[in-house]
Order: structure tokens, then sequence, then C-alpha cells
């Protein structure tokens, strides 16, 4: 079994997981065409230059209209929660090492010790997100069962690795068991709501509104 | 929709130094679709005055409330509540909501904080373009769906001034001559005989106040006039 | 309308809206972390009292999101249940904020579409759920609206 999940089964996930964000860019592409654009024929109109306490008055409009001014906690925690998502299984010493034994290359590592906290921290956010879900009215009205899985899918290959790490349990279960929930989280990247990993990236650029980047270069 | 934008700061702090206590009411219909005073709106001018008033130290305490539409009596109603504990309402609304507001409060200065621009529509993000002048006797059909009174910086009835040069309006050398439009429009779907007869002179009737009274629901008023 | 005098759903017309718009309704929706962010950026939600049911995407999600789910096998009560959600609940003021940036008032606006053709669209004055709010204004000479007229047109 583990030979199968650290072989086999990490290379179709990986596969799965790359294609997959291929795939879903290029469904992006394809479902979305170019926007009419509409010239502007008149002269040019040039902005007004802004004068120093104008434009530092525009700095802190957009500061409180940005989700760091509105929602500061839940913009901290979840910038902190996707920065260690990628960061722990990129620079974990214990990856570092697999990868080295299959490849004889190896990236820099994260000393175990912070690799230990950090993991403990978005274990502690990932609770923070359940607990927002079951209990701030707004959250849980539109969550279903599916949000629980999804967070659960992203939670458990760090819980599992955090006990692995520690050798609670059986040590030789959890390792099997913290392969497998990683590689389904792979797999689940591109085909579920995890798949905001690729849309975030794509859909404004779809949307014709103040939001937009690109001026909303491409629409549906 | 009604086109607005946002008044100057100096001449919005002018308006209301004179109060202590102001609600800024923002309306959620065209003045927030057109970026000029729905909620953000609302937030972002309260920012810039409670900042300037601190600069200056004026002792202002300014909140903020948006409403569906301010052209509507019963959206306006939900702010019965909070209205008394004011002293200034500042309104975010086209000039028609602002009166309307004031109209309901007939107590409290109801101040704009935008001004009211046009009827036009929405090109891009940020870019408005006027298209109607309300005038109350539409002559669409006739000039293939443009207008003459808005289009046409001397709103003529009878074919271009002899001001146009290279298509381009006299007034304004960024403006298409509008006759020019209406001619190549027209000249296009055959319809030319349309502006072959000359239009008589015009009643303006928007030199009054505009009133409109659908048909469908005269039955309801008739009764109210005698 | 009394329910039963409803004319039964097309549910054709729905599936081909359906099809026609696939692409983005299921993206959108697979692009919804269910955040919730969106909501303080809906004036009607902060003037209700932060009443969830305003959050913008509540309101296309728990209609157009779930007859996409159902595939467009909904009832004309499914629709009347949950048609205040995108007509009374929304000015389609196109201002909300999605931090993925979802087009959530084009979806609200292609739920409307879809609810429009089956026969639900918004009835003005809005009275359910509303009795104060409607024919409650009077001038101070004459009452140029009766109370208690103000919901015609709801039956009409």
């Amino acid at each position: 079994m583990y030979e199968l999940a650290r072989g086999p089964l990490m290379w179709a996930a990986t596969v799965i997981f790359l294609a997959g964000i291929v795939y879903r860019s290029i469904q992006l592409y394809l479902l979305t065409g170019k926007k009419e654009r509409v010239l502007y024929t008149a002269t040019p109109v040039k902005p007004k230059d802004r004068t120093p306490e104008e434009r530092k008055m525009d700095f802190i409009i957009a500061f409180r209209h940005s989700l760091l001014g509105t929602h500061p906690i839940m913009a901290i925690i979840s910038t902190v929660f996707h920065t260690f998502i990628f960061i722990i299984p990129i620079f974990l010493l214990g990856h570092n090492l697999l990868i080295y034994e299959s490849w004889g290359i190896s990236l820099f590592s994260l000393p175990d010790g912070l690799c230990d906290t950090l993991t403990a921290i978005f274990v502690l956010i990932g609770l923070f997100f359940l607990l927002r879900r079951l209990i701030v009215p707004q959250v849980r009205i539109i969550s279903t069962a599916y949000d629980y899985l999804v967070l659960a899918i992203t939670v458990a290959p760090f819980l599992t690795g955090f006990f692995a790490y520690h050798q609670w349990f059986d040590y030789k279960t959890v390792i099997i068991i913290h392969m497998l929930v990683g590689e389904l989280m792979l797999i689940t990247i591109p085909f579920t709501k995890i798949g905001h990993m690729v849309f975030f990236f794509f859909v404004r650029i779809l949307i014709g509104s103040e939001h937009s980047f690109w001026r909303g270069s491409r629409t549906w | 929709m009604v086109i607005a934008e946002v008044k100057p700061l100096a001449e919005i702090l002018e308006l209301i130094k004179q109060y202590k206590r102001v609600l800024n009411t923002g309306c959620g219909g065209c003045t927030a679709v057109c970026l000029a005073g729905g909620q953000k709106e609302v937030d972002t001018l309260n920012t810039k005055l409670e900042l300037s008033c601190r600069e200056q130290k004026i002792p202002l305490e300014i909140s903020g409330f948006t409403v569906e539409r301010q052209c509507d009596m019963q959206f306006n109603a939900e702010l019965d509540h909070l209205v008394a504990s004011y002293d200034a309402l500042l309104s975010m609304a086209c000039g028609a909501g602002v009166q309307f507001l004031a109209e309901r409060y007939p107590d409290k200065p109801v101040l704009p904080a935008v001004n009211t621009t046009f009827v036009g529509v929405n090109k891009d993000i940020g870019w408005y373009e006027e298209r109607c002048q309300s005038c109350g006797d539409c002559v669409l059909g006739i000039t293939g769906g443009i207008c003459p009174v808005t289009m046409c910086a001397k709103s003529l009835f009878n074919g271009p001034c002899g001001g146009p040069q290279d298509g381009h309006c006299e007034v304004d050398t960024d403006t298409p001559c509008a006759w020019i439009n209406i001619y190549e429009r027209l000249k296009a779907q055959g319809r030319l005989d349309n502006i072959l007869k000359v239009f008589p002179a015009r009643e303006w009737q928007n030199q009054t106040q505009g009133k409109l009274l659908l048909e469908d629901y005269k039955h309801r008023y008739v009764k109210e006039t005698k | 309308m009394p329910a039963g005098q409803r004319k039964p759903v097309d549910t054709k017309k729905i599936k081909a809206l359906l099809d026609q718009h696939k692409g983005k309704i299921q993206v959108s929706l697979a692009a919804c972390a269910s955040c919730s962010l969106c909501a303080e950026s809906c004036f009607l939600y902060m003037g209700n009292n932060r009443d969830p049911h305003y959050m913008p995407s509540y309101k296309w999600i728990s209609s157009l999101g779930t007859i996409y789910r159902k595939r467009g096998n909904v009832d004309s009560t499914f629709l009347e249940k949950t048609q205040d959600r995108i007509w009374k609940n929304c000015v389609l003021c196109m201002r909300c904020y999605c931090p993925f940036g979802i087009d959530i008032p084009g979806l609200i606006a292609l739920a409307r579409g879809m609810y429009r053709s089956q026969g639900f669209y918004g009835m003005y004055p809005y009275t359910a759920g509303a009795p104060e709010a409607c024919g409650s204004y009077t001038t101070d000479e004459s009452s140029t609206q009766e109370p208690g007229t103000a919901g015609a047109g709801t039956g009409k």
C-alpha cells in the first residue's frame, strides 16, 4: 500500500492535477470571447494630476474598501492560510528527502520545528474556518455539505502529516492515509471548489466592472 | 439611466459645515450604477469628509445609509427612524431624489452631494454619454434612432445647420453631426423620405416641470383632481 | 396569483437557457468558495440589519444555482418561493464585490430572465412580507394613493 501510494498513485495525482489545471484554463479560454471595445474617439482627456494630499486620501479610501480594510481578520488569516498551503508541503524536509531519494535533487528546506508550528497554525485556521462556517449566519446560509467536504479535503493532509510527524497513532497507517488524502487533494483541486486556485486568476478578466482586471478584456 | 457625478469635496464641505450631525443617504438606483451615489460612494465621501473635517478642526459626525431608490417614497420611508437625530441630510441621489427626500422631511435641510448631469448610457466602465433630454415628444421613429434634440447642439429639427465640418459639429468638434448621422442611417435603411417633409416648430414641453401619468393608472387619481 | 392558476413550468425552456449559459454558471458555481465576503458590498444587506438573505452570493446560488444543480427540473412552487431573492432583494445596481470576480449581477440578471420566461417577474410594489412599507405614504393635503390599493398589480 505504501509503495502504491508513494509511486504510481502519486504520479497519477500529479498528472491529473497538472492536466486538470491546463484543462480548466483552456475551458475558460474557449468559453469566453474577446470583449467588444468601444473606442473613445473624442479628444483624449487627461486625468488631473493628484496632489500629495489627494493621493494620500485615495490610498486611505482604497485601503478601507479593500478586504484588508473591511475584513482585516479574515483577510490576514486567509492570506496566511493560502501562503502556508504552498510553503509547508513544498519546503518540508521530509518531502524534500523523498524527492532527493528519487531524483537526487532537492529544494531548500525549512527547519522541522518551524514547519511543525506552521502546520499547527494551518490546522487551527482550518478549525477557525469550520467554526466561522458554522456560526456566522451569512456564511452558514450558503454553506452546504460540499463546502465542509472541501474544507476537510484541504485540511486533512496537513492534519495527518502533523500526526505522522509526531508519530501519534500507528505511524504506518497514518503515513499512508496522509499520502492518500494528499493525492486526493491534488486530484480534486481542478474539479471542485478548490479550483479557485485557477479561477482566482481568470475570473476577474471576465467581469466588466470596477473590480475587473485589464478592463475585463474577455467576456462570456 | 440618470447620470450624476460627485460634487467637489470643498463644495460639499461648504454645504454641510454648519451642521454637526449629518446623515449621508445613498441611492441604490441610477446613481449607484453610474458610480456616483451608491453605498460605496457614501462610504468614500464620508471618509473624505471625516478626514478633511479632522484636519480643519470642524466638528462633524457623519454616518451613511443607502436606500433602494430615493425617487420612491416607499424607500425613503426607511429613513424615518434615523432622520430625527440628525441636523441635516446629504443626498447622493439625482436631483429628483434630493427633492423627494426634502419633501419627506420638510423640517430638515436636505443637501445634494452630486451634480445630476443627464439621462445617458453606460458606454464602458466610468464612461457615460447623454442620449435623451426627456423632451416629451419623441421623434426617434422618424430620425433613424438618433435624437436631434440631444445629439444636435442646436436641437434642430430640419437637417443640419451650415456649420458641420467633416461630419463634425461646429460647436464641439469631438461630436459627430447628428443630422449627418441621421441622413446616413436613413439612407442605408432606405427611409430617406422620412426627413423630406418639414417638421413644424416644436412646443417645448420641457419648459415646464415634467409630469407623466400612465393612461392605465389615471383612474386612480381622477377623483382627487375634481 | 394563487398557486392553482399557475401554468406548469416549461422545463424545456429552462434547460435551453441553462445550456446556453452552462459554462458561465458552472464555472461561477465552482469558483465560489462560499466565503461570504460579498455581503458587505450589498447596500440592501447592510440596510436590512445584515440579513443573510440579502447576501449577493445567496441570491443567485439559491435561485439560479439550485436550478442548475437540479438540471432545470424545478416546479412552480420552487420558483414562487425563490423569486423574491432575485427580484425584490436585488436592484441590480451591479456594485457587488466578489474576491474571485464572479459576475454576480450578470448571474442574477440571467436568473431573472429564466424566471421571467416562466411568468415569474418582479411585481411592484412589493407587498409580500412588508405590509407597512407600501401605501403608508401620504402627503399633508390629500392622499394620492389609497392604502390597500398599493398592492394592485400583484393580482394581474
